[in-house]
């Protein structure tokens, strides 16, 4: 169980058509051994469609699919060294946890005991010994989960895939879940690549995160390259939330742009050269209320909420609604007073419009 | 995919069973009962061939025999009215089995003469009116004497018939009352007949069990399928005819092509012999038997007594006659879709 | 991969070198045939003059010649795809061409004596060949194209295709062929004036004395008697949902009782009831001194008939949808304040849609090939099944008529399934969320209560009467006239002799005959019927419409029209079953496929999918898969379809009328016999008998299936 043949995947222009519909433009994709990678994007981006073409559920219209360096674009999903974690778990409810687990390598007619033995292994890898006589129903959801992961993982595949694995579960246990799966496949130097549409998730578990976008990738890079330098608004927005304004780039240089934003010019850090039209992302975070007699751009209240580690607020400005988080004051601002947006424009963060 | 294989190769391995050489094959046409009795006593005197028969109309058998030329799987077709017996003859799926005839009344050696000895008189049966006497009394209708007072509106809604296009029976009517009243004058008859007709039932029996149970008041038939109904309990009384009637002649052919020639031989020869022929009535088949050294059962209809006419089987069972008269028929007497 | 080509090779030479290759007449396990000249393998007869059975012998050799030296797999399957393609060609062709009497065509091409001798049935040989090069065929698809296919997804779907062709389509064509029949040759400006006659087609009975043509009746009835089941099963299923009536359980089995029920049964017990002498109509015309009619024997009495046939059917399909509404729904109308009846307009109603339109297609097509109804109570009123069998064996036997008959059948019921298509359209109508509802149904309003208690219970009761009338029938002497008690019947039919142990009743040959057959039966036609389902769920392939389509084509020809292309196609090389009991078993697993299929989809639909791809995901194939994850989940389609088929075998009448034989003789062809013979009492007594067999068979078969499931109920909703 702890040597795990790791592989890569690799996708040279596959494009993925349903009929018309186009479910996949050409995607290029490299995915290094023993990173978990996160597929992230709204429904319908072609994350899901991307994993089952890994997976060998779906087949490439054209471009090649490479795991661990063979050829498997003509290969079926049973002839491919992937597992995969379903949305629904799919365990088998007629068998038990350990049959579940076992499934796998009794297909492969591995010999009865010795597939008894690797799935125990398996269940004690994610914490359920003891538990293999169960069926799928006596056990929690959390504990289903787990036993899907243990499934998968018993035949040391070189790719384990995973489909929205934690969307069944509340918002707690979720969050156990995910530090475990991260633990399991950083223990066993998996292959992982994992689809969501919950950016949070993506950013507590990933390596590499790439966010998809109308049947293409808008992105890629790590959780932080993603929040720190988001190529576009949409990034922006999709990673962490983000107020967009619009504004006007006046000029770069030395890695510091000149913004003009609603009558005031304000510094802002930039990797890449835009010029004229731009919008500027300004994180809830970085924003801040003042009285309304201080500088900055000027507003009204119109909703406020106490969350008690926080405040949020909805402040309609000069440049739009701002959504704003700030800790909690003594003495909050209410809905309908008149207050000023302070901006940092060293948080600040420039994309294309 | 190996099971697949193996279930083929069972349905494979039950299909490769075929006929014994021993085997007779037999279709029976007559009344199940009969047909049960003539393969008991037939297996009882020929211990070796194993008679495997099975009962079918002469509608279907015809279907059938005509289905499997060239390669039939029936070896004998026994019993069923005369006409789809002269037909097969005619297009050449039976033959001639050369059992001696000298023995037989003339109606079944004159069917073998038609056919040139390839379907053999076996019984004959007269066609006749049938009435329930219960329903007549209860509705004061006296009760029919001759083809003629089947005009008389007494008879409203009270006479079934079959429809001559799918009944051999009905067919056996129209060619008596063609043969009777010549054509013209007995399409005018039978459209008048028509008027009390409440329905043209498919089958040629319908009518009489019909009439039996009280369904309907008469009907048109063959007589000894009436006697049948009659001795069963039924409050069914028969009529001759005044005028006349005709009748039909159930046959025995060998199919061409059988593939147990010799024991379809030696079935035919003993479907003719008296003491065969004479046991009809055990199992309540009352038509008359075709060995003129044959017993008559008692309450089978005399045909000294009745009326018969010299019925021409080869003109009214040729193809040609029969399509003329369905067509006049059918324009004349009867809506092809009658609905009342 | 390449071994299972190469283990179906040497199955397909073996077949070749070791089986006889022609049918025999000896059984297979009969030595005899190794020294029979006729009977030799075909190898042996491809030594010995008959030539043209070689390629089924070099096909294989060649394609294991290719599997040693082709190394490249894409080119080495499509190889072997072409050799194996072009063995099968020319074994059917050899068949199609060289039969009994000799060649059919190419005579300068098959000459010599042993071509001249003619040559019978393919047998064994001929059968596994065929079948092992089929195999080889689709495993090559399935390595030489884009890795769309797992081998046994493409087997399965060659062997289906393959047996639908040999079994539903190149009989059927055999009929077909016959409406552009004319005296001495084939006429399509024939066809025409003659499909759209009158006879057929006429409205005469809308404008005038002359009465309609048979299709218009045939259309209205089907019309008539779909409306009218549909309703009442409606009924039924809202009473068994939606209210608490006391004897559920007593319906529940009336309702199960007509489709057990062997045909020409419940149209004797109308007449014996309704006709001018039934019970009934005496009682009546004596109690309120009316005129003794004869109004059952017609339309009315053939859709009454109907309507008690055909009731239970709607009731199936309608039960499970009226179920499937979901709760939430009914919930949520009612919070937004619509009061019960509009709830139940408005939203249930609405939603049982597809469920009305398949109970009233059922129904309709039902009607359409109802045989034995109208035959009996038809009288003046006819119809097309009626009217296709008569003109075959009528006085005047005319295929052709037939033929255009069953095109004119064809037509109504094709016409009915587009109409469904059409009026369902693409809306949606999934209720079963996957979430589940703890909600409860809403109870009907109480008119509708009335009105559903006024349509079912009158039927219930009336269906009670019958079924007693028939019990009471097989007891007494003479059904209608002398009620004196007697076991006669029975000791007719099922006497035995106890101190020789022969059994002495004139229907136990027949009963085990119908029994033995129903059984092969049944598990065939789940297994065929239930892959099919499987792959029109699970798989996508090209022209899987047209697929679809085929396998739904049998259930909608009338039997007659089955049986008597079954003479015509089978009676004759290269496949010869006719006379036997195969040929009763094919027809039987051809014909309530469909009815297999469509329980498949509907419980193969209720599988999420994600189990299979985990099964294929974790390295199963796809047989594996199927073995191992479906075919214990599906339980309950299993045991539907093992029950629909074996009580369809049993039951039917039309298709088997044509082909049983004298060895092979069938409960109901024994039963029409007898009623045409006016042997009511013996014909209710085994009919008795075989509604208590079924009835044992359906418990016996839900006790195998039905514990299993049960507990695999329990455990599946508990995942959720």
């Amino acid at each position: 169980m702890t040597q795990v043949a790791t592989g890569s995947v690799r996708f040279d222009g596959v494009v993925k058509k349903y009929g018309d519909v186009t479910a996949l433009k050409k995607l290029d994709l490299d995915i290094e051994p023993g990173k978990l990678v996160t597929l992230l994007g709204p429904s319908g981006c072609g994350k899901t469609t991307t994993l089952r073409l890994i997976a060998g559920l779906e087949m490439a219209t054209a471009g090649q699919i490479h795991i661990g360096g063979e050829d498997v674009t003509h290969l079926t999903a049973t002839y491919r060294k992937v597992s995969m974690v379903f949305q629904s778990y799919a365990l088998f409810p007629h068998m038990t946890v350990q049959e579940n687990v076992a499934y796998g390598l009794t297909v492969k007619s591995t010999p009865k005991a010795e597939a008894a033995d690797k799935a125990n292994e398996g269940l004690e890898l994610v914490g359920l010994a003891g538990y293999g006589d169960r069926l799928p129903s006596e056990l929690s959801g959390g504990q289903q989960q787990r036993v899907a992961v243990a499934r998968a993982i018993v035949l040391e595949p070189e790719v384990l895939l995973l489909d929205e694995p934690l969307s069944n579960l509340d918002a707690k246990l979720r969050r156990h879940v995910r530090e475990e799966i991260r633990q399991i496949q950083q223990r066993l130097g998996l292959t992982a690549v994992y689809v969501t549409h919950d950016q949070e998730e993506a950013m507590a578990v990933s390596d590499d995160i790439i966010v998809m976008n109308n049947a293409e990738i808008a992105q890629k890079g790590t959780p932080a390259d993603l929040y720190e330098a988001p190529s576009s608004a949409f990034i922006a927005d999709f990673i962490g939330d983000a107020n967009l304004a619009d504004c006007d780039v006046k000029s770069v240089s030395d890695g510091m742009a000149m913004v003009a934003m609603n009558g005031q010019t304000y510094s802002v850090p930039t990797r890449n050269s835009l010029s004229g039209a731009a919008q500027l992302v300004l994180r809830p975070h970085s924003l801040g209320l003042a009285p309304p007699d201080t500088p900055g751009v000027k507003g009204t209240v119109s909703y406020a909420a106490y969350l008690g580690k926080e405040m949020q607020y909805t402040v309609d400005t000069e440049i739009g609604p701002l959504f704003v988080i700030s800790p909690v004051q003594a003495k909050p601002f209410r809905q309908g007073d008149a207050v000023c947006v302070k901006i940092d424009p060293t948080q600040a963060r420039l994309v294309a419009s | 995919m190996k099971r697949l294989g193996m279930i083929s190769v069972a349905t494979l391995a039950l299909s490769a069973s075929g006929v014994l050489a021993d085997e007779l094959s037999v279709v029976c046409s007559a009344e199940q009962d009969w047909c049960d009795l003539m393969v008991s006593a037939f297996e009882a005197e020929h211990p070796d061939t194993d008679v495997l028969m099975v009962r079918k109309s002469t509608g279907e058998t015809l279907a059938q025999v005509r289905a499997e030329a060239g390669n039939p799987k029936i070896d004998v077709w026994w019993g069923g009215t005369g006409d789809p017996h002269l037909i097969a003859a005619e297009e050449g799926l039976t033959q001639a089995s050369g059992v001696d005839t000298s023995e037989l009344l003339g109606w079944a050696q004159n069917m073998a003469d038609i056919s040139n000895g390839k379907a053999i008189g076996i019984y004959a049966g007269a066609l006749g009116i049938a009435y329930n006497a219960d329903i007549l009394s209860e509705k004061s209708i006296e009760p029919p004497q001759c083809w003629a007072d089947l005009e008389d509106p007494r008879f409203e809604g009270e006479i079934q018939v079959a429809n001559p296009n799918s009944s051999g029976t009905a067919y056996t009517e129209l060619a008596t009352f063609v043969q009777l009243f010549g054509e013209d004058e007995a399409m005018v008859k039978l459209a008048a007949v028509g008027k009390n007709v409440n329905s043209y039932t498919k089958s040629g029996s319908a009518p009489s069990k019909a009439a039996a149970r009280g369904e309907t008041g008469v009907s048109i038939g063959f007589m000894h399928d009436m006697v049948k109904l009659a001795a069963q309990g039924f409050p069914l009384k028969i009529v001759a005819p005044c005028e006349g009637t005709g009748y039909e002649v159930g046959a025995v052919s060998v199919i061409e092509g059988a593939r147990n020639p010799e024991a379809a031989k030696a079935w035919v020869a003993f479907a003719l012999r008296a003491d065969v022929q004479s046991r009809a009535p055990e199992v309540g088949s009352f038509q008359v038997p075709s060995n003129s050294n044959a017993k008559v059962a008692p309450e089978s209809p005399d045909l000294a007594s009745i009326k018969l006419i010299d019925y021409d089987f080869a003109t009214y069972g040729s193809s040609d006659t029969r399509g003329r008269l369905l067509a006049r028929w059918d324009a004349e007497v009867g809506d092809p879709n009658p609905q009342k | 991969m390449k071994n299972t080509v190469l283990i179906w090779l040497a199955i397909g030479l073996a077949g070749f070198a070791f089986l006889p290759w022609h049918m025999t007449d000896d059984g297979l396990f009969d030595p005899v045939w190794i020294n029979d000249g006729n009977a030799s393998t075909g190898l042996f007869s491809a030594l010995s003059g008959q030539w043209w059975l070689a390629p089924a012998g070099l096909a294989p050799l060649m394609a294991i010649a290719v599997q040693l030296f082709v190394q490249a797999p894409v080119r080495r399957a499509r190889i072997t795809l072409a050799i194996a393609i072009a063995g099968l060609f020319l074994i059917a062709l050899q068949g199609m061409i060289i039969v009994r009497a000799g060649p059919r065509i190419l005579e300068w091409l098959f000459t010599g004596e042993a071509a001249l001798a003619g040559q019978p049935g393919m047998g064994a040989g001929a059968g596994l060949c065929a079948l092992a090069l089929l195999f080889v065929a689709t495993v090559s698809i399935s390595q030489s194209g884009k890795g769309q296919g797992d081998a046994f997804v493409v087997s399965t779907i060659g062997l289906i295709v393959a047996l639908v062709g040999i079994f539903v389509f190149f009989p059927v064509m055999h009929i077909l062929v016959r409406a552009f029949e004319v005296d001495g040759g084939y006429s399509l400006t024939e066809f025409f004036p003659r499909f759209f006659s009158a006879d057929i087609w006429g409205l005469g009975c809308l404008f005038g004395p002359r009465s309609c043509g048979v299709a218009i009746n045939s259309l209205f009835l089907g019309v008539m008697t779909g409306a009218g089941t549909t309703l009442l099963g409606l009924s039924f299923a809202l009473i068994f949902t939606r209210t608490d009536f006391r004897a559920k359980k007593l319906l529940r089995v009336l309702t199960v009782l007509p489709i057990i029920t062997p045909p020409f049964v419940i149209g004797l017990a109308l007449i014996l009831l309704f006709g001018r002498a039934g019970t009934v109509t005496e009682f009546v015309a004596d109690l309120f001194g009316w005129e003794k009619t004869r109004w059952v024997y017609g339309f009315w009495g053939v859709y009454f008939a109907q309507l008690l046939s055909f009731t239970p059917i709607a009731f199936l399909v309608l039960i499970g949808v009226v179920q499937g509404v979901s709760p939430s729904m009914e919930e949520a109308s009612q919070t937004l304040d619509a009061d019960r009846w509009q709830t139940f307009r408005y939203v249930s109603l609405p939603l049982m849609r597809p469920g009305l339109a398949n109970a009233f297609l059922l129904g309709f097509i039902e009607s359409l090939a109802d045989f034995g109804n109208p035959l009996v109570l038809g009288s003046g009123y006819s119809v097309l099944s009626t009217e296709i069998f008569f003109s075959i064996v009528g006085a005047v036997a005319d295929p052709a008529k037939a033929a255009i008959l069953a095109i004119a059948l064809l037509t109504l019921t094709l016409s009915a399934f587009m109409a469904q298509r059409i009026w369902l359209g693409k809306k949606s109508y999934a209720t079963i969320t996957g979430k589940a509802d703890s909600g409860q149904n809403a109870s009907l309003n109480p008119a509708l209560r009335t009105l559903c208690y006024a349509t079912a219970l009158p039927w219930a009761a009336l269906t009670l009467v019958v079924y007693s009338m028939i019990i009471f029938g097989s007891f007494v002497k003479l059904w209608g006239y002398d009620h004196s008690f007697t076991l006669a019947h029975f000791i007719r039919a099922f006497g035995f002799d106890l101190s020789s142990g022969r059994l002495t009743g004139v229907a136990w040959d027949s009963y085990f005959t119908t029994l033995t057959i129903a059984s092969i039966a049944a598990p065939l036609t789940a297994l065929v019927g239930l892959s099919t389902a499987y792959l029109l769920v699970r798989q996508k392939f090209i022209g899987k419409d047209a697929f679809e389509f085929s396998t739904m084509l049998s259930f909608a020809i009338p039997g007659t029209v089955i049986g008597v292309s079954y003479i015509m196609a089978f009676n004759f090389p290269p496949i010869e079953l006719t006379g036997t009991s195969i040929i009763l078993i094919i027809v039987f697993v051809f014909r309530n496929m469909p009815v297999g299929v469509r329980g498949g989809i509907a419980a193969m639909s209720q599988l999420d999918k994600s189990l299979d791809e985990a099964s294929i995901t974790l390295g199963a194939n796809s047989f594996a898969t199927v073995r191992r994850v479906i075919l214990p989940l599906m339980g309950p389609a299993i045991l539907a379809a093992l029950t629909y088929s074996f009580v369809r075998a049993i039951t039917s009448v039309s298709a088997v009328i044509f082909l049983v034989s004298a060895k092979h003789n069938m409960a109901t062809s024994f039963i029409v016999g007898r009623v045409e013979n006016g042997e009511f009492g013996l014909a209710i007594a085994y009919s008795a008998v075989l509604i208590v067999t079924m009835l044992a068979a359906i418990l016996l078969l839900q006790l195998m299936v039905g514990t299993r499931r049960l507990r695999r109920a329990d455990r599946v909703q508990q995942t959720a």
